[in-house]
């Protein structure tokens, strides 16, 4: 294996067993040996966190492991995220996350924000028990396209209505779109409150919010032919 | 926790049965309900074995009625007009097209479903009920005495017994005051209720004077007939929550009050009161009592449980930082909660602590006597919400931890409530890898009930089936075939089909030992955060009364092993049962009791878990096997390392 090679193993393994100290200085040896920040990342930190959610999904993994190994990817993001050359990767696609108004349950938004994160989104953790206007007030002030909304608890279903309709009444209902999920989200509640995707878990999630950002590239090419034409 | 449900399957229709919570698919339009019920050994009766001949499968169709088409011939035989109304069918005529949701009603079934209403009897400081009565003799009215006949009783009352005469006389009873003395030939027994007159019985009924205590549990209620004379239980009876149609566990519940406003308000307190006023007429029979001589109900439960009873509209109670609506206790006419007893019998509900610890803790930490001890006890209520409290009489520290319904067999693949036919005991030899079970009357196995689910985790840990993590030992599969990869994963056979009434072995999934990990790391942070929060480890804790219903059939060992609570030597480990019922029994016959109710709740100090900074670490902490953090287990971690599960 080559010296290169070596480094993003390293990356990926310290990710998989959750070490943060390892992962902080496999980051550093990348930096050092020149590797591509962008590199370093997709093909290394974040390919990690892929098996991990792969791990995950086959309950071979479980939370502690997960986020353990969200904490390695977040130290070696740390060192080379600040690194990252806009130009070349173009602006990441942002997504703003939280737990809804009234709940506190924040480990399954913290496991997806770390697969968001290691799919390559910027993700703009907005914490939780977030009051509605929130939600929609960082996404238009970010710019950001896709809000990812996460509740465990039954009563606060309803703060989800609540966001979708401050979006309906804001204009922005198709600009700016919406996941769901959580342990009482199912996919009959979004169709009910006019969620654009669920998002079973972590995994499925990551799938949906590409499915979102494709949509809305789609979305944006018909507004901009329609102006144009 | 609501489940994930699939929604559809093509061709099939899913059929669940309350209130046992088990869930099935079936070929659609070619399955009786009967046969749904029996392919899945759910409990109910049949004696025609099927043929619509002795009406004895009725049961109760909560959703989907309406695509199931009008009674069949043989259906009207058997099914009243106030049945048909309430959506009463027999399960053996009905095929359904499209997914329903059935209840089978209690004289449906034949087994009984095990409903564990025992608790410690605790002796009151002084039996004390507030309710009294007092036979008197009163003198005729002549020309020289011609004294109100309100004056008169009131004099003769203080004469004969010593009662202040500002006794309130209720008006109902002032209304035919004259005919009931002049009937009863001047002698009279007064009811008292605090300083009112709630009734005048003709002649001496003083020795006929009942109370009723209830325990309103999430998922069962416990009811207590008590003689006020004695203090003593007359008799018992136990119901399961009528409300779980509605939601399964209290948040779903204060959903539906949500959803629907006030008419789910009145559903959710109508339906409680049925299975109250159930028990009480259960009771009432069994002591030859009649529900007019109960002239005083006390109840406990969850501050969920209080709004829900009460008919108060809790949505806020819901939504963080889950503040209650009413702390102190509440006085009601019990006869406007549509309860039956003496029409101006009143209801006491016992004040609750703070977010969802209720007037179940109060009464707990009542019979456990928390704030008279001098050394520190620990008191654990185990629930779909367990409760916990750490302290002695300088301070008292409590929580309230979700921890979900697995173990009464929710999200748990072949999981169910306890009753006829569950596993309730699960021994795996370390060695030849055999498994031993128990089920309930002894019947051919039909699923897991919660005891199983805590001895399950416990001994695939010992026997090296599953590690530390949690994780099932791929290896292990070459040892024993009850080690497989099924549908779902990794899963352990407990019960092969032979051996079932079911159509399918018994098994225990990777998926459910991971519920079962989050629903016992729940507890274990409840007490970890208590302990850290009061300066004090378990090597401090002197007692630990482990309390709830369920609490009684676990093993405490394996419960302890598992991780369920901190390591505290067995012989410390103390069930009381439901300490819930003990209290309220005790608020009821008891005035000082009830005073002690009301310091206790401003006394104890709730502690919301989820505000806690160190929840979120201690909880990942807890879902190992029995804990991260090895140094706290040092018991546990020995008898591992003797099995040679640990290094």
């Amino acid at each position: 294996m080559s010296q290169e090679e070596k480094i993003f193993e390293r990356l990926i393994q310290s990710v998989i067993v959750g070490d943060s100290e390892e992962a902080k200085k496999a980051a550093q040896d990348a930096i050092n040996a020149g590797i591509e920040p962008w590199k370093a990342i997709t093909d290394g930190l974040a390919a990690g966190m892929k098996v991990v959610g792969d791990k995950y999904e086959h309950k071979e993994y479980f939370l502690p492991e997960v986020m353990v190994a969200a904490d390695a990817m977040y130290t070696g993001l740390n060192l080379l995220l600040p690194l990252l050359k806009k130009e070349i990767t173009g602006e990441r696609e942002k997504v703003v996350i939280g737990v809804v108004e009234g709940d506190i349950h924040d480990i399954g938004k913290n496991i997806v924000k770390a697969m968001l994160t290691a799919a390559g989104y910027e993700v703009i953790d907005v914490g939780r028990d977030v009051p509605t206007p929130q939600f929609v007030e960082t996404a238009t002030g970010q710019k950001a396209r896709v809000i990812a909304m996460s509740t465990m608890m039954t009563p606060t279903l309803l703060s989800m209505k609540d966001v979708e309709q401050e979006l309906e009444k804001k204009g922005l209902k198709g600009e700016v779109r919406t996941i769901i999920g959580g342990g009482t989200v199912t996919d009959d509640w979004r169709a009910k409150i006019g969620s654009d995707a669920y998002g079973k878990d972590a995994v499925e999630a990551v799938d949906k919010v590409k499915i979102l950002f494709e949509e809305i590239k789609v979305a944006l090419e018909l507004a901009k032919q329609k102006r144009e034409g | 926790m609501a489940t994930r449900e699939e929604l559809e399957r093509p061709g099939q229709v899913k059929i669940i049965f309350f209130p046992y919570g088990k869930r099935e698919w079936f070929a659609k339009g070619e399955v009786t309900v009967l046969e749904a019920a029996q392919a899945q050994g759910i409990d109910l009766s049949s004696l025609c074995g099927g043929k619509g001949t002795c009406g004895k499968c009725k049961v109760k169709i909560e959703k989907g009625i309406e695509a199931l088409g009008p009674l069949t011939l043989q259906e009207l035989k058997h099914v009243t007009e106030e049945e048909m109304k309430a959506g009463y069918r027999l399960a053996c005529e009905i095929k359904p097209t499209t997914s329903i949701v059935v209840y089978v009603p209690e004289r449906s079934r034949v087994g009984k479903q095990r409903l564990q209403t025992e608790g410690l009897e605790v002796p009151v400081k002084s039996l004390n009920p507030l309710v009294k009565k007092y036979f008197v003799e009163l003198p005729k009215p002549t020309l020289h005495d011609h004294r109100s006949d309100e004056d008169r009783l009131l004099d003769a009352l203080y004469k004969t017994h010593v009662i202040p005469t500002n006794q309130d006389i209720d008006f109902d009873v002032a209304i035919d005051l004259a005919s009931t003395l002049r009937n009863a030939n001047w002698k009279v027994t007064t009811v008292t209720w605090k300083d009112k007159i709630i009734d005048i019985e003709p002649g001496d009924t003083t020795n006929r004077c009942f109370g009723f205590a209830v325990d309103i549990g999430t998922t069962k209620l416990a009811g207590f007939l008590m003689d006020l004379n004695t203090g003593k239980v007359v008799s018992v009876a136990a119901r399961m929550n009528p409300q779980i149609p509605l939601g399964e566990e209290v948040m779903s519940r204060l959903t539906h009050q949500m959803m629907k406003g006030w008419e789910g308000v009145q559903e959710l307190q109508k339906a409680v009161v049925s299975g109250i006023n159930e028990m009480i007429e259960e009771c009432c029979q069994k002591a030859k009592v009649k529900t007019d001589e109960i002239y005083e109900l006390c109840f406990v439960g969850n501050t969920a449980m209080q709004l829900c009873f009460l008919g108060i509209y809790g949505r806020h109670v819901a939504f963080s930082p889950y503040p209650p609506v009413l702390r102190r206790g509440t006085d009601i006419r019990a006869s406007r909660l549509g309860l039956k007893s003496h029409p101006r019998a009143n209801a006491h509900y016992v004040p609750v602590i703070g977010g969802f610890v209720g007037a179940d803790s109060v009464a707990d930490l009542m019979a456990v006597r928390m704030l008279e001890s001098n050394e520190i006890i620990m008191d654990i209520d185990i629930g779909t919400n367990t409760e916990i409290a750490v302290g002695n009489k300088d301070l008292v520290l409590m929580d309230s931890c979700a921890s979900g319904p697995a173990f009464e067999g929710m999200q748990i693949k072949h999981g169910m409530r306890a009753a006829t036919g569950s596993i309730e005991r699960i021994s795996i030899d370390p060695e030849t890898l055999e498994v031993h079970y128990r089920t309930i009357e002894d019947k051919p196995p039909v699923g897991l009930c919660g005891s199983a689910l805590v001895d399950a985790p416990a001994e695939l840990l010992k026997s090296g089936i599953i590690d530390l993590n949690g994780r099932f030992v791929a290896e292990m599969a070459e040892k024993t075939n009850r080690v497989r990869k099924g549908p779902d994963g990794w899963e352990f056979v407990v019960a092969w089909q032979k051996e079932t009434a079911t159509d399918t072995d018994i098994v225990i999934t990777q998926g459910d030992v991971r519920e079962l990990q989050k629903a016992k790391a729940a507890m274990r942070t409840g007490s970890e955060i208590l302990m850290k929060r009061m300066g004090v480890t378990e090597k401090d804790i002197t007692k630990l009364y482990m309390a709830g219903a369920f609490g009684n059939y676990i093993d405490p060992e394996n419960a302890r092993t598992i991780g369920m609570y901190p390591e505290v030597p067995l012989e410390k480990v103390v069930f009381v049962g439901n300490t819930a019922g003990t209290g309220s029994r005790m608020c009821l016959i008891s005035k000082e009791e009830r005073d002690y109710a009301q310091e206790l709740s401003t006394k104890v100090k709730y502690l919301e878990l989820a505000a806690d900074p160190d929840f979120q670490t201690e909880y990942l902490n807890a879902l190992y096997f029995p804990h991260k953090n090895l140094d706290k287990y040092p018991d546990t971690v020995e008898l591992l390392r003797r099995l040679g599960r640990i290094k």
